[in-house]
């Protein structure tokens, strides 16, 4: 069976853009949760964690930027870092076994809300012409392989916040199984927009701003946890056949070791114990590891009550005693849940753990839920580990469970 | 006032990054490097600066155009605007 390299690493995200400054916010437990309001019919504001981002620093000035939705442009800008960080050189020879695997829950979330508001408020004969190529949900991916002439499998998956983990997964088991030698991998979500916010909103799961301190609103595994908080950015990575990663002399972060898939199958939003810890059960199989092997995991930690006491179960379901022994840690306090995005980032943000043997914490976790009772890395982050393997866990609405393991390599 | 040609330039070289040295009267738009997509935005951009609307079936043929075959429609269309206009309703 082929082997899986991760060459190159990119992120454009709320606590920053370059991997540098991401593992040092990360390490302080600085999130990047702040007020945040959105243009809309009425004054509206909550938390969310944004991107500062400046098209200009990504793209030429003869791009037209106004048919690239926010998505594609972080789509578009993290590719190209990873692309760059990998080292790797396309050419005739392999760009026709080089694909784009890409997950987005949303997609053109700002794109689908100026459209509606010209068709429904203003004039339903005025659309701009290259509309429907500005807001499908693959424009992400197609942008990618035309910015590298990438000739092979060219795939979008969009399963709500576990897109960009199944993207990963799939673009895996696309070189594992000889149809590709390279993959660029991840996902993006740019869901910061007015309807997308009354949406959340009104389905009573968006933790409400806390005004006293906005950058603590996100509280995962905490007895006062009230829910997520929207962030946008992208993550991506480089997938290389192990043995020619080798030969070119790539910097290697990890092998890509395994991946589980599973599905709930009970609730469209509720989350079961069974399915996760089966997603989780799966790709230590896959990974031909053991759960003494795992020695950090990024939880999917959303913050919701829910959520963070189920995920909780099923760690302990597979790790057992074990359990209590690895350090598990919600990211998502800090650079908020970037949906399709958020498999995509916590997966980077595994990588550069096990590459930097730290662990990043669990910010705002004062009070534990007695139902939350495993190590959550409270406060800072841990430097000098010795991180052999780790897990990054994504679950999502729909049921779909993804989980990767990262191994040294 | 800039004629119609200076204002159709005038898109193409802030919008399209077309040189203006290589704007010309025979010109086709296909060769100022502007693909099918480009075409189809640039006619909506036309409509909205003349304030115009050219006919569905007029899209295509657009395509192969000389920037003077546009102006002349331009001129015809913003002409028969003018008139209906002037139209007792």
């Amino acid at each position: 069976m082929r082997r899986v390299a991760v060459t190159g690493l990119g992120i454009v995200s709320p606590i920053g853009s370059d991997p540098k400054s991401v593992i040092e916010t990360l390490l302080e437990g600085r999130p990047a949760i702040r007020e945040f309001s959105t243009n809309g019919p009425t004054p509206h504001s909550n938390a969310a964690a944004p991107v500062s981002f400046d098209p200009a620093k990504h793209f030429p000035p003869e791009q037209r930027l106004e048919n690239l939705d926010r998505v594609s442009q972080f789509a578009i800008a993290a590719s190209a870092a990873a692309v760059r960080d990998s080292g790797i050189e396309f050419t005739t020879e392999n760009r026709s076994r080089a694909g784009v695997s890409f997950g987005t829950g949303i997609g053109s979330a700002n794109g689908f809300e100026e459209t509606f508001a010209q068709v429904l408020l203003r004039d339903p004969n005025r659309v701009k012409p290259l509309t429907v190529l500005k807001v499908m949900s693959n424009a992400p991916a197609g942008h990618i392989a035309i910015q590298h002439h990438l000739g092979g499998p060219n795939l979008t998956y969009s399963c709500a916040c576990s897109s960009s983990a199944v993207s990963i997964g799939e673009a895996y088991r696309q070189i594992r199984h000889g149809y590709a030698d390279v993959m660029i991998a991840g996902g993006a979500e740019a869901p910061l927009t007015y309807t997308f916010f009354k949406a959340w909103e009104a389905m009573h799961i968006l933790a409400p701003l806390d005004r006293a301190n906005p950058s603590a609103t996100c509280r995962p595994f905490a007895k006062n946890r009230s829910g997520l908080v929207l962030g946008e950015g992208a993550a991506v990575v480089v997938l290389e056949e192990w043995d020619s990663a080798v030969r070119r002399g790539a910097r290697i972060y990890a092998e890509l070791a395994g991946y589980g898939s599973s599905n709930d199958h009970t609730h469209i939003t509720k989350p079961s114990v069974d399915g996760q810890s089966h997603a989780m059960s799966l790709a230590l199989d896959d990974a031909a590891l053991t759960p003494d092997d795992i020695d950090y995991i990024n939880a999917h930690g959303t913050a919701t009550q829910l959520n963070d006491a189920t995920e909780t179960a099923a760690i302990k379901k597979i790790f057992g005693r074990r359990a209590y022994d690895i350090p598990v840690s919600s990211t998502k306090s800090m650079h908020g849940h970037l949906l399709g995005g958020a498999g995509a980032v916590e997966f980077v943000i595994s990588l550069l753990a096990l590459h930097c043997d730290v662990v990043p914490p669990t910010a705002n976790l004062e009070e534990r839920d007695p139902e939350c009772d495993l190590d959550y890395v409270v406060g800072q982050g841990r430097k000098d580990q010795h991180l052999r393997s780790v897990m990054s866990n994504s679950f999502a609405f729909g049921g779909t469970n993804a989980v990767l393991i990262a191994r040294r390599e | 006032m800039p004629t119609t040609s200076e204002r159709i330039a005038n898109i193409l070289t802030s919008k399209y990054h077309v040189p203006a040295d290589r704007i010309a009267p025979d010109a086709t738009l296909e060769s100022l490097g502007l693909d099918s997509l480009d075409l189809i935005e640039l006619l909506f951009e036309v409509e909205d600066e003349f304030h115009i609307r050219v006919p569905q079936e007029g899209g295509p043929a657009v395509k192969a155009s000389t920037l003077q075959d546009i102006v002349n429609t331009v001129d015809t269309l913003v002409e028969q605007e003018a008139r209906a206009s002037e139209l007792p309703s």
